[in-house]
């Protein structure tokens, strides 16, 4: 053959592959309003940064009439390229090629990129849309799996990894996903580990795909993904939008943003309103605070009492743990430990100096909650503030109680500077109780019992439930007016950018889980 | 008006059972009718002896957490839209307001002012 004819040959084969399941497949993937993997790449990296790995693997099953199946790319696209110029590495699974699903050599493909992604310390962005496991390859094609979630573990906490659901994802393709970082879902995806007709089966319940494992009922109701997204285009516009307040790798500091004016911010006096019983969005906070009032929610459907998410101040990236006291009065329950602590240790993990905005009332009592564990859960919460060594800022906007003030990063476990606004109460609880228990000989001995409740509990307010008592005991280093809250955090960021805290040399802790 | 032998724990009881056709009437308790629509009371109605089991479903709003009820916004026959406040809920020293959060017409109101609630306790269904 000479020169010319191997490089047609070599296009010829390319083209194939490229090709995946075949133009009447990839027409109805569209029909379904679905791209296909090579679409979706090319429009989530920088245009023409993509450089394919492995275009010519091929399966070696020979069972049940799989050496008569010749199956291009192996229904998985991977490789390289950059989001705003960064490297990370990708796959992509191709529904067109018999369903997306996983065999042996599907998975080896994965897993060279995984290892490259840990190798190099860039991010590994997953994009699933897989019937599930072929089950012709049996065993082979389970094996695949576990060395996915291994590399998952082993890369955990040291790139970012990220999941995104556009197509099925069930059994035990789920788990992957579940072991990354994040995961997006667009709508119309599915998640689950027993489908609908299974379950119709066992138990005789009916449920939907959708209501089973929607994109809706993950982010609402399981809390098993983070982000929902409209459709494919807007999902990989949130993704560049996630990457560029991360850093690459453990050992890298997160981007730097576009240096923003840093002054006071007079709206922020007027957001908590004067009644200690009346509710407002503490997100009108935090857009305050941050650059552009530009904030990504982790998870704004879940938990919403706790709001979680990335920012930027004066161009330095920053997680925000915030109580909403829209929501459940801001308590602190199972869902809302469970998700804050996860995302703590992302931002410890990846050296994203962690803000707390403080307004609580204190654990949701219940029986629901103490039968379903809030002890060991809200423990995770505790946990994950303590080991947490990157730069920890709070501030207490307005109530600070009991429990919840110490598991909202107090000083005590380890907050490097605690500020409160002036309006701000905190104590071991809130004036009602703690007077009723104090003053109890004094109320029940009054002539006008409500009288004398409602005198002491005006006298416990004005003496505990200001900031000034913990201030005094050097509990909190400052009271600050809500005005200059952006200015404080923005000098604290930079006065702590430089912090080194070491801990004991350990395998690893034991969370409670 | 039929017999029965029974033994229990080896003592013999005799038992009378009478069959009763479709249109028996009790005369003990009333059965729970179907709430009418509430008319907003002058004052707290004693609580009922026995709650009137509600029907679940997506379009009952539910108490998020225990507390007290400290205004209902909303009757039977309104539009509400997912923004709408349909009750306040005291707890934890806190007003909270509960959303509809659906679009539709409020079918039966299913508490009252100062009632307290626990976690789980239908509110307001929305048809």
């Amino acid at each position: 053959m000479s020169e010319n004819k191997l490089i047609k040959d070599l296009s010829a084969r390319r083209d194939k592959v490229r090709l995946g399941g075949g133009p009447e497949r990839i027409a109805k993937q569209h029909e379904n309003g679905k791209l296909t993997a090579r679409e979706r790449l090319e429009r989530f990296l920088d245009p023409g940064s993509f450089e394919e790995l492995d275009m010519f693997v091929m399966h070696r099953c020979s069972d049940l009439g799989m050496d008569k199946q010749d199956l291009p790319g192996e229904g998985v696209v991977t490789g390289h390229g950059t989001v705003e110029g960064r490297q990370v590495f990708v796959y992509a699974q191709d529904f067109t090629t018999m369903g997306g699903s996983l065999g042996e050599m599907h998975a080896k493909k994965i897993c060279k990129v995984m290892d490259l992604a840990l190798k190099t310390g860039a991010p590994c962005i997953g994009i699933n849309d897989s019937g599930g496991a072929r089950i012709q390859e049996g065993v082979d094609a389970l094996s695949g799996y576990g060395q996915i979630f291994y590399r998952n573990v082993v890369s955990s906490g040291v790139i970012p990894q990220i999941s995104v659901i556009m197509g099925p994802c069930a059994g035990g393709a789920v788990y992957s996903p579940a072991l990354t970082d994040f995961v997006f879902m667009v709508k119309g995806a599915n998640m689950f580990i027993t489908g609908p007709q299974v379950i119709k089966s066992v138990t005789g319940e009916d449920v939907s795909a959708e209501q089973l494992g929607g994109a809706l009922t993950h982010n609402q109701t399981s809390g098993v993904a983070h982000f929902m997204c409209e459709n494919e285009d807007e999902t990989f516009l949130m993704i560049r939008k996630l990457l560029s307040f991360l850093p690459s790798n453990n050992l890298e500091e997160p981007p730097l943003g576009d240096m923003r004016p840093v002054g006071p911010v007079e709206q922020l006096k007027s957001i908590v309103p004067p009644e200690p019983n009346k509710a407002y969005d503490i997100r009108d906070i935090i857009n305050g605070f941050v650059d552009d009032a530009d904030f990504l929610e982790v998870q704004p459907l879940y938990a919403m009492n706790i709001v979680v998410g990335f920012a930027k101040v004066a161009g330095q990236s920053i997680g925000i743990i915030a109580n909403q006291p829209k929501v459940l009065a801001g308590c602190l329950d199972i869902n809302a430990s469970d998700k804050a602590a996860r995302f703590i240790r992302f931002c410890d993990a990846f050296n994203l100096p962690i803000v707390n905005l403080v307004d609580v009332p204190g654990f949701l009592p219940g029986t629901n909650q103490e039968y379903g564990g809030i002890i060991r859960h809200g423990a995770k919460m505790l946990y994950a503030y303590s080991e947490a060594t990157v730069p920890k800022v709070t501030i207490i906007v307005r109530k600070s109680y009991g429990g919840a003030y110490l598991a909202m990063c107090s000083r005590d476990l380890g907050a490097d500077y605690v500020a409160a606004w002036p309006n701000a109460e905190i104590a071991v609880m809130g004036p009602d109780g703690a007077a009723n228990i104090i003053f109890r000989r004094e109320i029940e001995a009054a002539d006008d019992k409500n009288a004398k409740r409602k005198e002491k509990i005006e006298e416990y307010r004005d003496t505990f439930a200001n900031p000034y008592v913990a201030a005094s005991r050097g509990y909190i280093d400052d009271v600050i007016d809500p005005a200059e809250t952006r200015v404080k955090i923005a000098k604290v960021l930079d006065m702590l950018s430089s912090k080194r805290e070491s801990r004991p040399a350990k395998k690893h802790g034991n969370l409670p889980v | 008006m039929r017999k029965f032998k029974v033994n229990v724990n080896g003592s013999l009881y005799e038992v009378e059972v009478e069959e009763l056709g479709g249109t028996a009437t009790y005369p003990t308790a009333p059965a729970p009718q179907p709430k009418a629509a509430p008319v907003p009371a002058p004052a707290p109605v004693a609580a009922p002896a026995a709650k009137a089991p509600v029907a679940g479903g997506a379009g009952l709003i539910t108490s998020p957490m225990p507390g007290v009820i400290k205004d209902v916004r909303v009757n039977v026959g309104d539009v509400v839209g997912p923004d709408t406040i349909v009750v306040i809920l005291e707890a934890m020293k806190m007003e909270n307001e509960i959303f509809a959060g659906m679009s539709g017409k409020v079918t039966a109101v299913h508490t009252s002012r100062d009632t307290s609630v626990n976690t789980d306790d239908p509110l307001v269904t929305i048809g």
